[in-house]
């Protein structure tokens, strides 16, 4: 989709779905057993990819092979996985045996297909919800994986969740170390310290990430806490703004810009205080796929303020604020 | 699950239902027309004799997968069934319940197809990338046919000489006499999700992920474009001589002409539905120009187009028709729901 359409579902019926990603040997799949063997009293769906360096251990385990192909949208940057919506679209007819869906990613792979694929198939988008991205990181290897590959800044990039795994295999400054380098890149996910994956559940299922319901409360205040990035580099600009929106005028205003700039722009999100809406409004997009609903009203005594969240490259901030601050009412 | 107070129309009369656990993944009937099979996403196959058609309490039931029931078919022998499963495992259910298996894979077994003549006899199965073409019992792999991408849906021309498989970026053609090993690719950039072929083998047709229908003329590889569609295609049925094709996917029923140069340059035809909601199945009988509809409100209509006279078979199906099917002398139709109704009516005079 090229526009930016702000519809809204019911997001209480929809099959949570987390997708994990992270390098080769990071500890997806140990994070993943661990995910599947506590006692949670819940059933997962879990989807592998074909060349998985463990055996996982669960009922329901679907063989993927990460066919991704463009919609034929006009839209270059409009990928999606072909098999995800076979595989979820089937799953889908057995609703009862699972409470949610985790996918496995391949360490190399690019997160913004699976993501997209959430945003384009229509089917998937009526059954399902993206609950988070949640990306596994190896602190011991992470800084030189980082240099070599531009997947890594994308899985960065993509996380609602980071899990920092082996951390007892680094001391305090190398620590401190990729935590700066995931922040420059990805101001706003919540960070979670781990060994072989022992993370609480809590932190990774359910948590909303995607829809942001967690995420943006969960923010810290550093709006103005602006590193001298190198432009080519991925990194995350963040918005905020006290009058209220006009919901017509920020429509057209973010439609222009990810249909203009949604190839740089990697994840947009907000939450917003539309003119004459008690609920807040959340709004998502994966490059140029945008998404929205209502999420409930302000609470009581709440500040009413609109966040707008960047991760992408070449973000211009002035650019942007200007923008943004334009969709004010007037 | 939501279980239907009153089913109306044709079933209170001709037919009988029964809900039973499990979406309603598809239906057939066995070639002999004498039984019908619905599969369940609980891997299972219930199967109504004829001859037990008022009295749904008495169709068997047969675990066959582990895991659900994907695909099915009528056997190449006259009284069953094959069914694909993603258990990996294809599957024959013969005439007394017996289950053999046929073959077993890594992956889910998608689709099948079965086709039989005076001379030959086949069954085809696709599994990721791959089909597998056997002989009529099963037992052999005559050849296995390599796929650019997974395979999502196969079908065989009328006379059983060719065999197609839609997949990513077109569709492939391959002979199914064992020697011939070439494939003919016909290539269309996307995502296609389904098959359908001309009965007189004029063209081939694929459902799109982008909410429309491609298609190749076969004579010369001429590109046909079918589209305006609210949602994806996801069942397509020509008519006995190939004059129409039917589709499912608009708040209508969607009928491409294909005579008269069309459906090049030609708008296709619309025949009301159930007033708004969306069209899930559509099945042509197989020996009158007339076609089975399913909604998604649950209810199922017969039309005949030429008139456009439309009989209620079933209304208040509660849940999506997402099987529909005649039986191949016309006599039978039967149908599932999402929430696992299933439905069977006798058309049959008399």
């Amino acid at each position: 989709m090229s526009d930016a359409s702000l519809t809204s579902e019911p997001a209480d019926t929809l099959v949570p779905v987390t997708v994990l990603t992270g390098f080769l040997g990071a500890g997806k799949t140990t994070l993943l057993n661990h995910i599947l063997t506590a006692e949670h009293g819940r059933k997962y769906a879990v989807v592998i990819n074909e060349f998985g360096e463990l055996g996982v251990d669960n009922d329901l385990v679907v063989d993927a092979d990460e066919e991704v192909f463009e919609m034929n949208n006009g839209c270059i940057c409009c990928t999606v996985r072909g098999d995800l919506i076979r595989i979820l679209g089937s799953l889908m007819k057995r609703r009862n045996k699972f409470d949610g869906i985790i996918i496995e990613t391949t360490g190399l792979a690019d997160p913004a297909p699976v993501a997209q694929t959430f945003f384009a198939d229509e089917d998937v988008r009526a059954k399902t919800r993206l609950d988070a991205v949640v990306t596994v990181v190896d602190a011991l290897n992470f800084l030189q994986t980082l240099k070599e590959s531009p997947e890594a800044h994308q899985q960065i990039a993509f996380a609602d969740v980071i899990i920092l795994n082996k951390t007892d295999l680094v001391d305090d400054a190398q620590l401190k170390a990729v935590e700066d380098a995931i922040r420059k890149i990805n101001a706003f996910a919540p960070i979670h310290k781990a060994q072989k994956g022992n993370v609480k559940l809590t932190d990774v299922m359910d948590v909303g990430g995607f829809d942001l319901q967690r995420t943006l409360s969960t923010m810290p205040d550093f709006l103005e806490n602006t590193h001298h990035h190198h432009e080519e580099d991925v990194n995350s600009i963040s918005l905020s703004l006290k009058t209220p929106l006009d919901a017509g005028r920020f429509q057209m205003w973010i439609g222009a810009l990810l249909q203009e700039k949604g190839a740089d722009i990697l994840r947009t999100k907000g939450i917003l205080n539309f003119e004459g809406q008690s609920d807040r409004f959340a709004f998502q997009a994966v490059h140029m796929m945008a998404d929205g609903n209502d999420i409930g009203p302000w609470k009581e005594g709440e500040e009413r303020e609109s966040r707008l969240v960047f991760i992408g490259r070449n973000l211009n901030r002035p650019q942007l604020r200007r923008g943004f601050e334009s969709c004010a009412v007037a | 699950m939501s279980i239907p107070t009153e089913l109306r129309g044709l079933i209170e009369k001709r037919g009988a239902s029964r809900t039973v656990e499990g979406h309603i993944t598809a239906c057939a009937a066995s070639r002999d027309n004498m039984r019908f099979a619905f599969t369940t996403a609980e891997g299972d196959v219930i199967v109504a004799h004829r001859a037990d058609l008022a009295e749904p309490a008495s169709w068997a039931t047969y675990a066959v997968h582990d895991g659900a029931a994907l695909a099915l078919a009528p056997d190449t022998d006259p009284g069953g069934f094959l069914t694909g499963g993603d258990d990996g495992r294809l599957c024959r259910l013969d005439m007394h319940g017996e289950i053999e298996e046929l073959g077993k894979t890594r992956r889910w077994v998608e689709h099948v197809a079965s086709h039989v003549d005076a001379k030959t006899a086949y069954i085809a199965s696709a599994s990721g990338k791959q089909v597998e073409l056997r002989d009529g019992r099963g037992e052999t792999v005559l050849k296995t046919l390599e796929h650019p991408s997974s395979v999502t849906g196969i079908v065989f021309d009328t006379k059983g000489k060719r065999i197609a498989a839609s997949h990513y970026n077109g569709a492939s053609v391959w002979f199914t006499q064992p020697k011939s090993e070439s494939v003919r690719l016909l290539e269309w950039k996307g995502s296609h999700t389904g098959i359908a072929i001309h009965p007189a083998g004029e063209a081939l047709i694929t459902s799109m992920q982008d909410n429309d229908l491609h298609g190749w003329r076969l004579s010369d590889g001429h590109n046909i474009r079918m589209s305006g569609y609210p949602t994806k295609v996801k069942s397509m049925s020509f008519s006995r001589t190939g004059k129409w094709l039917a589709t499912s996917g608009a708040d209508v029923v969607v009928l491409w002409p294909f005579f008269g140069g069309g459906p090049m340059g030609k708008p296709p035809v619309e025949l009301p539905g159930m007033g708004g909601a969306l069209c899930t199945r559509v099945a042509y009988n197989p020996e009158q120009e007339i076609l089975a509809a399913g909604f998604a409100d649950g209810s199922v209509l017969m039309i005949e187009p030429e008139s456009q006279r439309v009989l209620p078979v079933c209304l208040n199906g509660g849940s999506a028709i997402s099987a529909l099917s005649y039986s191949s002398d016309g006599c039978l139709l039967g149908f599932g729901t999402e929430d696992g109704l299933i439905g069977l009516v006798d058309l049959s005079a008399g």
